[in-house]
């Protein structure tokens, strides 16, 4: 056995070796007690979730009556009967919400896990350093493990923990094992925890490794959208989520001068990733800014309709997100694709030790319609030159595969106006009408739907005439697809100490009204320009506006009155009146470890191994709220059920229904909304803020009013409040028509309410809800829950009190 | 179902549901005449009527919502039909809410309802975004069976109790059967 510097072998004990050097080390640079909670287990966060599932009801919505999850079954559990195996409907719909999550948490940090080899193999054991201005470098790895890493072998230990307590959480699906509703939730909760340290590992990782930006608010402005990729060139699409090939695809165009002859566009979080690369003040690991070369294709919403467009000649595909019939779709199209991850490989035979030269050759010729090449170095090689190479050969393809004006209405004339497409369509778009009036000649009803349309193609599959509905909205989008060039803000990564110590304390007292996170897919009710109007509405209002993925994609493709992209009109800081976009989808974890920041940045609170002091401060204290507006895959429960532990509610719209669970609060329950006041230990009855932890809106309209409501916290200063409120009843009387009917709740003394209904609520208060006013003295006499207090301390944690009454 | 009740639009034929693959389980909604559950509506102690966006794609169903509430019905307008209430000054018994707490409040059998008067025994969905009323009468279906789920919507709503076969591409028979229905409450 070789022993390591600081390490001893204990006598007799073979393969026993305890290293205390790195303990100490560790102990020397950070003066932060270890916490209660380090590595916290499956039941040890269990209290605090069952705090806020006291607090926030959980919600079922059970998408089918039956459970066939074991051979007793199908059990028919309607009106929450059990099944043979003694589970009732609400433990039921536990164990999928459970199992949804892990789906998730384990798509990230299998991501992670994947990139940690990857990253060390190709780069060595970088130190991990992010840089002067972010010294709380890893908050989320800081508050679950209790330790900070320093090189990127460190976070090895992380990702083992995070394994081991995946597989005790998916042994608990087992038929026979947990069997109580509210514990598969608790186990839910610490699977949305795993996950968010498993997305703060992998973006971390790809941050240092890659060189990508560290906090950088001016993050360069990357192209675009589906008319930015170059048809003059060879064009590589890189489709999914992890980095790997098609960085090394980027680096072989680089090495090898063939940008003149190769545009490569990312589709989905790889897009984002792609053009981060190289942008960082790091080490310089890749040639600098080489990220502004790719270009965004488009987020994972656009991509039947990228296919259709024909503006594509390869494609790579990694992981996540990845439609099932990539390659049934391509081949028709005579569009080689690359599978480059053991994650998805379609079928496809694994070249991975072919020759080069071979699988370009077959490629190139259509031997094969695609292989698996599971060497991200050999993958990127292979990608770029069966772009360049296929490109002339398809040709003849690609112009087939559009139609033309005949084919075009020929399609029109086959339909019979049966309406089956529209029983199946997510939107519920009358597709039969637009047929209609592209049959008169109009084609504005094919291209105003065309963003509305999720691009599921669901239904070409009902049509009984055969007709691909999506090459009609194709045809009639054509010049669109064309002049869809925009500009988007490369992913800068996670907010700056420095800009946690401005925006902290703002936060906290209400001054800046909230931080409003829109993270998730491309599946909207109504298009993405939802994403671009909530990012605005917010934003113009001074609250700080965070997004990722492919919202953040989605936002890009507007412009103001003058021409500029949402990214034009705003900063990029973590500031008021500033629009940043933090990444892909792993970066969700910056924005959770933001507000990680916050408590222990500004309020220096402890976050070393202590969670749930954390998520309390964040509960009651940080403005928060995520939306999730265009969820669609189960990385996104998960995400939403991560922020949810961390005491940060999400807005999710009504497809989201198919998570099937929510939490949320009762206001005629005061009972629920008692806390402590850490000054003496005293109970104080708050007002419901935030009101729920998941709330599931059926319109923008609706989700941005709740969104404001949502920013209210206990802690608000009468100025904050007063400043949280106004925008509250602006938005409601903006989108509702009204003001919201329970305002009345949240205040607290006059100088809450908003200044121009001050006269009129006051009125209000005392007409209507009974409160006695002293009109002289402009104060409540009585009627307020509770005064306005700016030194109360609220927290549901007993250990927090100070000093007992 | 008796004769003189299939007069008038035939709203028992297309039981499919909307989103064709929403199909929960052995316990699926019966269609039935706007007659009949104009009656039944009548005779609900505690109805609440509860609307959605969707009423602004056919802003004729404001005017005959508001109609049904000058009845005594109260009406929970849900997402932002708020908005259609006050443009047309009708805000007698309308409470705004959105149908995720609504639903949260119904599933409890000790809430007091919107006004305080206690909880409903019959709630009637319309222009509600399809799948997210499926979602709230399942829960509604599961967990406070004492509330009779009706859905006057154009859509077959399998998770309901009572509704209309598919009537999504009929305006006209559609109108037709809400008037009916009204006509029949009126009685």
């Amino acid at each position: 056995m070789v022993k390591t510097e600081g390490s001893f072998a204990v006598e007799d004990m073979k393969n026993v070796q305890i290293n205390i050097g790195a303990v100490v080390k560790e102990e020397e640079e950070w003066d932060q007690p270890m916490g209660p909670f380090p590595r916290p287990g499956v039941a040890t966060l269990r209290n605090w979730d069952f705090k806020l599932m006291d607090r926030y009801k959980v919600f079922y919505a059970p998408a089918d009556d039956t459970c066939t999850l074991c051979t007793y079954g199908p059990c028919d559990l309607t009106g929450n009967q059990k099944g043979a195996c003694g589970l009732d409907m609400s433990g039921y719909c536990g164990k999928i919400v459970l199992i949804a999550c892990l789906m998730g948490c384990c798509a990230h940090s299998a991501h992670g896990r994947h990139l940690y080899h990857w990253c060390i193999e190709k780069f060595g054991n970088m130190d991990f350093d992010m840089g002067d201005e972010i010294l709380v470098d890893s908050p989320i790895y800081q508050t679950v493990m209790g330790k900070k890493p320093k090189t990127l072998k460190d976070f090895g230990e992380g990702l083992n923990y995070l394994e081991e307590e995946v597989v005790q959480l998916m042994a608990s699906t087992h038929t026979g094992q947990e069997s109580y509703w509210g514990d598969f939730e608790s186990k839910a909760l610490h699977s949305g925890m795993m996950d968010d340290l498993g997305m703060e590992i992998c973006d971390l990782l790809q941050m240092v490794a890659y060189n990508m930006p560290r906090g950088a608010a001016d993050a360069p402005l990357v192209e675009i959208g589906m008319g930015t990729m170059d048809q003059n060139k060879g064009v590589l699409i890189a489709y999914g989520h992890n980095l790997a090939a098609g960085a090394e695809a980027m680096l072989y165009a680089e090495k090898n001068n063939l940008w003149d002859k190769v545009d490569i566009g990312g589709v989905c979080c790889t897009a984002i990733d792609l053009t981060r690369i190289g942008e960082g003040i790091g080490k310089e690991t890749v040639p600098k800014n080489i990220g502004c070369k790719p270009k965004v294709a488009g987020a994972m919403g656009w991509w039947r309709k990228m296919v259709r467009s024909g503006v594509m000649d390869c494609i790579m595909v990694d992981e996540q997100c990845v439609y099932c019939d990539v390659l049934e779709d391509s081949q028709k199209r005579k569009i080689p694709v690359i599978a480059t991850t053991d994650k998805i490989m379609m079928g496809l035979p694994d070249r991975t030790n072919d020759p080069i030269d071979a699988i370009v050759e077959d490629l190139v010729n259509f031997k094969m319609p695609g292989v698996a090449v599971l060497d991200p170095i050999k993958a990127g090689e292979v990608g770029i030159r069966v772009a360049i190479g296929v490109k002339p050969k398809r040709a003849e393809a690609k112009a087939q595969s559009l139609l033309t004006e005949a084919q075009f209405k020929a399609a029109l004339d086959k339909c019979t106006q049966c309406n089956k497409c529209a029983f199946v369509c997510p939107p519920h778009i009358q597709i039969s009408n637009l047929i209609e009036d592209a049959k008169k000649g109009n084609l504005e009803s094919f291209s105003s739907m065309y963003e509305i349309c999720v691009g599921c193609a669901r239904c070409e599959q009902a049509c009984p005439q055969g007709i691909n509905i999506m090459d009609l909205y194709e045809y009639a989008n054509r010049q669109y697809i064309k002049d869809q060039k925009f500009l988007m803000r490369a992913g800068r990564g996670p907010a700056r100490d420095t800009e946690i110590r401005k925006v902290g304390a703002p936060i906290v007292l209400g001054t800046i009204p909230g931080v409003i996170a829109l993270v998730g897919c491309s599946n909207y009710p109504k298009g993405p320009k939802e994403a671009y109007i909530m990012a605005k509405e917010f934003a113009d209002r001074g609250y700080i506006v965070v997004t990722s993925g492919c919202m953040a994609m989605d936002m890009s493709l507007y412009k103001d009155e003058e021409g500029k992209t949402i990214w034009e009109q705003y900063e990029g800081g973590f500031d008021g009146r500033n629009v940043c976009n933090t990444g892909s989808c792993v970066a969700n974890a910056n924005i959770m470890g933001a507000a990680i920041k916050v408590a222990t940045i500004f309020a220096h609170r402890n976050h070393r191994g202590n969670w749930d002091d954390i998520a309390d401060y964040i509960l009651s204290k940080v403005g928060a709220c995520g939306v999730a507006w265009g969820p669609y895959s189960q990385k996104a429960a998960s995400i939403a059920t991560g922020c949810n532990r961390l005491g940060i509610p999400v807005v999710v719209q009504p497809h989201s229904v198919m998570y099937r669970r929510s939490f949320m609060g009762r206001h005629d329950k005061p009972e629920d909304w008692m806390v402590i006041d850490a000054r003496d230990g005293s109970m104080q009855q708050i007002e419901p803020a935030p009101e729920a932890m998941l709330y599931i809106a059926e319109t923008m309209e609706e989700a941005l009013t709740e969104m404001a409501k949502l920013c209210l916290r206990p802690s608000d200063n009468s100025m904050g409040r007063m400043i949280k409120l106004t925008h509250w009843c602006e938005i409601s009387e903006k989108y509702l028509g009204k003001l919201p009917p329970d305002w009345h709740e949240y205040v607290r003394a006059v100088a809450d309410l908003p200044l121009k209904w001050r006269d009129q609520m006051m009125k209000e208060l005392e007409s209507k809800h009974g409160w006695k006013v002293d009109w002289k003295a402009k104060k409540f006499i009585s009627g307020p829950l509770r005064p306005a207090d700016v030194s109360f301390d609220p927290t549901n944690l007993p250990r927090k009190i100070r000093a007992r009454k | 179902m008796a004769a003189e009740a299939k007069k008038g639009v035939d709203t028992t034929k297309n039981p499919v549901p909307f989103e064709m693959a929403q199909i929960p389980g052995p316990e699926m909604a019966k269609t039935y005449m706007p007659k009949v559950m104009g009656a039944i509506i009548k005779k609900a102690k505690r109805p609440l009527l509860v609307v959605g966006a969707e009423l602004f794609n056919d802003p004729v169903m404001f005017d005959k919502v508001i109609e049904i509430g000058k009845m005594g019905i109260p009406i929970a307008a849900t997402a932002h039909s708020m908005k259609g209430f006050v443009e047309r000054g009708y805000e007698d018994n309308v409470y705004m809410t959105g149908l995720h707490p609504l639903t949260n409040y119904l599933r409890f059998e000790d809430w007091k309802g919107l006004d305080g008067n206690g909880q409903y025994d019959l709630v009637i969905f319309t222009g509600i975004f399809y799948k997210f009323a499926n979602a709230m009468f399942s829960t509604l279906k599961h967990y406070n069976r004492n509330i009779k789920r009706v859905s006057i919507d154009r859509y077959y709503h399998v998770n309901a109790d009572m509704t209309f076969g598919n009537l999504a591409f009929n305006p006209d028979d559609y109108h037709a059967a809400i008037d009916e229905l009204i006509a029949a409450m009126k009685k």
